[in-house]
């Protein structure tokens, strides 16, 4: 165990290496000036040269990379704004502040959005998913398999706009979504300022995990070894848990874990829906401000959140399956 | 992306609409009625007030009350705080409740404009046919802490713009001071230790006198700009000056957490009777960044909890929300309305068409009406003829093409005009910023349209919207048509027709886009300028505004553009900022 983490942390940090190198170098591929946001209105060579010196990007590429990646781990002296303590993510150029204190100021939003929403998907979707394979042919099972259908099919720029209008601002049955209260100041204002977003994105992904679940179910309870343990007269609970249920569960595993990589790396469309404070809104904005400090540094947690969320589905599914070994 | 959100980017882009200071006006309720009649609208004069109008405390709005909070939605968070970093209409939204420059605009109920003394005790005085000015200041001035605002904290606030952080600010009297643009390597800003030696200021008499190297009669108007706000030389934290700004408005910044939170409360050491301006009513104005445009109507619409309390801050009523808005009466009676300040027009790149005959023809094809329409109709703006906006002081209404008869455009006349060059044919190849607003993707079918019918071939090459300005900003690109705007400074002509039409502002990203250098332009220009008389001078630029236009032609102008803003029932006293295009939040 110890082996395979090791071998997949250091491949992690080469994929993490190379990602940041390709984000820096396709960043200045592009026709953009990240100084003309800082240089005034009516902007003159001179001005725009001293901008390109504060923001640091009048040295050579390679040159700017180096002193962002050595920053990552020594850190960095700025002029003015004083020293950034390793790790330095720099400083954003669009706002001045720590890239880093951005990102983990926003962070508590997008975990919450994304654990919160992890809980009711997983538990209506593999709930449903199980109830529709044991039912497999019948109406219950024929209802949840085309709602599943519609749920997959909706989109949250649509969904999320009319349960907001209708729910919160016409019936008033859910309040408007928010994050402004943290779980540690207020739990109860917390619950009630991200209800709406996780039910929208649950209802979304949901269906995902109702049709995964039950074909995977389907499947493994046509299988030989659950016909066998069956035929030695197991009871059905056990036959269902024990070995179909296990055998099922392991592309659920690792459906769930990249969908929780995806939502931890920014879910911006949700996000920018629901007016919520996460990294996904804090990534279009770094795009939209041509601001290259606070593009890497989502990017990095994005690829990160990935990455990581791989090494656990692969450490999860030798667990659940032991035909699996980790090596 | 809506009409209004675009109008935010643009405003808050470097290369268009800036600090946009201009008057249109409109108060509450007015130019609205079925679909917003842009045209019944009526522009209010700018005056020059006196020394009585420059004393505090402001007119009392009838049926106010004190106390309360205050709270604004707004897509964005402020990009700067430090006054010499202000350049936007976003960020002087805020910066008119924590701080004040010598001059202020003070804004009477029916949106007429004054240009009043806000620290000074008027509006200066001018000696040396404008070389030289000098302001008083006024009687117990204070800076957030109780400390004394001097003379010698005005000047810091010049002295600042000179400074190597300071880069996003206003550099008009940088250059009158120095007589270069390159003002910085010939005054490294005050931490040296030394001082400007063009600015004098005398302590025992209050007094700051400024001596320029060219004769400026406007220097009090562009002394309005937050870029030239007071700063406190004591607590001067440079760089990070822009975290912890200290008021001597009537609020100071009390918490703010980027990008999703500030607020604001009373400034205990602002005394209304030195301000002129100011009424600030609430005890306390609470900003929330992230709602765009689409959710904050929502949210004014539902009208519930503490909206009921909010305004929209900067973003406008969007194109999807505003048959509604102004089709409910009791919605209609909750918003403000007025023009944008500055124009939006398509630059014609005079360096690649070169025949004036062709730039007019494009004029005479271009189909406005067709255009506004797809931004909404009447209630997006009107249409615009002139380069001076209706708000510029001494403006005059012409219409050299016929733009307002026949707004569809005259593509008959234009195909005449390119046959007589022998032109038929010319290829133009037309740009817009691409991904920020699918507007122009719909806009660019009726142009090409319109295009072809006049005989032109038309070429369409979008560039993406975050590097559109950096793109048609090289004076070597490759576009003959490219859609752009632009905001003046101060509303006269002088901050609109220079930076866009003089032949020695040609540079890589500045914004003389059409590149337009014409040795007539460029002389008059200067002449204009430097006129003395406000009446002689006004008319001078209206009169080259018609010449230009209709001699060389350089620009396509399309559209004033109007926003709607909506606010929560319990907001008494909502107006529309013709200065800076929001609310004026310093009034509610």
């Amino acid at each position: 165990m110890l082996r395979f983490v090791a071998r997949r942390t250091l491949s992690a940090l080469l994929i993490l290496l190379v990602i940041s190198a390709l984000t820096f170098a396709l960043f200045y591929v592009a026709p953009r000036d990240p100084a003309r946001a800082a240089c005034g209105k009516l902007c003159t060579p001179q001005t725009l040269a001293l901008v390109r010196h504060n923001l640091g990007i009048d040295d050579p590429l390679p040159v700017q990379y180096w002193h962002w990646l050595t920053a990552l781990f020594v850190g960095r002296d700025y002029t003015g704004l004083g020293r950034c303590p390793a790790p330095c993510l720099g400083y954003s150029f669009t706002n001045h502040e720590p890239v880093l204190g951005l990102i983990t100021d926003r962070f508590p939003t997008t975990l919450s959005l994304s654990l919160g929403s992890a809980v009711v998907f997983v538990l209506f979707g593999v709930g449903t998913g199980m109830v529709a394979a044991v039912r497999q042919g019948r109406a219950l099972d024929k209802i949840a398999s085309s709602a599943s259908l519609v749920g997959s099919s909706l989109q949250i720029y649509i969904v999320g706009v009319v349960a907001m209008y209708y729910l919160s601002d016409q019936w008033r049955l859910l309040p408007r979504p928010s994050d402004a209260v943290g779980f540690t100041q207020d739990p109860a204002a917390w619950f009630k300022g991200l209800l709406l977003p996780w039910l929208v994105l649950a209802l979304i992904f949901t269906a995902n995990y109702t049709r995964m679940t039950r074909s995977q179910l389907v499947e493994t309870l046509a299988e030989d070894y659950v016909r066998t343990a069956r035929a030695k007269g197991l009871g059905r609970r056990t036959v269902f848990f024990r070995y179909a249920w296990r055998g099922a569960m392991g592309p659920i595993v690792t459906i769930l874990g990249l969908d929780l990589g995806y939502l931890l790396g920014g879910a911006i469309i949700t996000e920018e829906t629901f007016g919520l404070h996460g990294i996904g809104a804090l990534s279009i904005k770094a795009v939209r401000d041509n601001d290259l400090p606070l593009l890497l540094g989502v990017v990095l947690v994005a690829a990160t959140a990935i990455v990581v969320a791989n090494i656990v589905v692969d450490a999860v599914y030798a667990v659940i399956d032991p035909r699996v070994r980790l090596a | 992306m809506s009409i209004s959100r675009r109008n935010f980017v643009i405003a808050g882009s470097v290369a268009a609409a800036g600090g946009s200071l201009v008057l249109s006006a409109c108060s509450s309720g007015g130019g609205g009625a079925q679909g917003g009649s842009a045209a019944s609208a009526s522009y209010s004069k700018v005056t020059v007030g006196t020394a009585k109008d420059s004393t505090g405390p402001a007119p009392e709005v009838t049926g106010a009350r004190k106390g309360g909070t205050l709270h604004a939605l707004g897509p964005d968070d402020f990009s700067h705080l430090d006054p010499q970093r202000i350049y936007f209409a976003w960020n002087s939204t805020v910066a008119n409740l924590y701080v004040r420059c010598l001059t202020g605009y003070r804004i009477a109920p029916n949106g007429s404009m004054k240009l009043v003394g806000d620290l000074a005790t008027d509006t200066g005085t001018m000696t040396d046919g404008g070389r030289t000015w000098t302001f008083t200041l006024k009687d117990g001035l204070k800076w957030e802490d109780g400390s004394e605002l001097t003379v010698d904290d005005v000047r810091h606030g010049i002295e600042r713009g000179f400074a190597s952080f300071t880069t996003e600010g206003a550099t008009y009297v940088q250059t009158w001071l120095t007589g270069s643009t390159d003002f910085r390597s010939l005054y490294k800003g005050p931490y040296g230790g030394k001082h400007l030696d063009s600015v004098v200021t005398d302590t025992a008499k209050k007094t700051i006198t400024f001596q320029l190297k060219t004769a400026r009669p406007d220097l009090n108007w562009a002394l309005a700009m937050h870029s030239y706000g007071a700063v406190p030389v004591a607590h001067d934290s440079k760089e990070k000056y822009d975290k912890d700004p200290v008021s001597c408005g009537p609020y100071r910044i009390k918490q703010h957490s980027v990008d999703k939170s500030m607020t604001l409360v009373r400034n205990t050491h602002w005394d209304p009777t030195t301000d002129p301006i100011r009424t600030a009513y609430p005890d306390s104005v609470v900003f929330e960044f992230g709602p765009e445009a689409l959710q904050a109507t929502d949210r004014l619409i539902a009208d519930s909890g503490t909206d009921q309390y909010a305004v929209m801050a900067y973003s406008g009523v969007p194109a999807e929300r505003i048959q509604k808005v102004i089709g409910t009466p009791d919605l209609q009676k909750r918003t403000v309305n007025g023009l944008l300040t500055g124009l939006y027009y398509y630059a014609i790149n005079c360096r690649r068409i070169k025949d004036v005959k062709v730039r007019q023809a494009l004029n005479h094809a271009w189909p406005l009406e067709q255009i506004r329409s797809i931004y909404g109709g009447p209630s997006a703006g009107d249409y615009a003829t002139t380069v001076l906006s209706p708000d510029i002081a001494g403006r005059v209404k012409f219409d050299v093409y016929g733009k307002l008869k026949n707004p569809r455009g005259d593509t008959a006349k234009a195909r005449s005009l390119l046959k007589a060059a022998g032109k038929l044919g010319q290829k133009i190849v037309y740009t817009y910023p691409q991904g920020g607003n699918d507007a122009y993707d719909k806009t660019k079918v009726v142009i090409v349209n319109a295009l072809k019918e006049a005989g032109f071939d038309p070429v369409v090459k979008p560039v993406e919207s975050t590097s559109y300005y950096d793109q048609v900003g090289q004076i070597d690109n490759t576009f003959d048509v490219m859609w752009y705007g632009w905001s003046p400074d101060w509303p006269a002509a002088y901050t609109l027709i220079q930076p866009l039409f003089d032949g020695a502002t040609i540079a890589d990203n500045a914004p003389n886009v059409s590149q337009l250098n014409v040795g007539w332009v460029n002389t008059a220009i200067k002449k204009d300028a430097g006129i003395a008389d406000t009446v002689k001078q006004e008319a001078a630029w209206a009169a080259l505004d018609k010449e230009i236009m209709a001699k060389e032609a350089p620009i396509i102008p399309e559209t004033y553009q109007r926003r709607y803003y909506l606010y929560g029932t319990k907001v008494g006293g909502a107006q529309f900022d013709p200065l800076f295009s929001a609310f004026l939040i310093y009034k509610l």
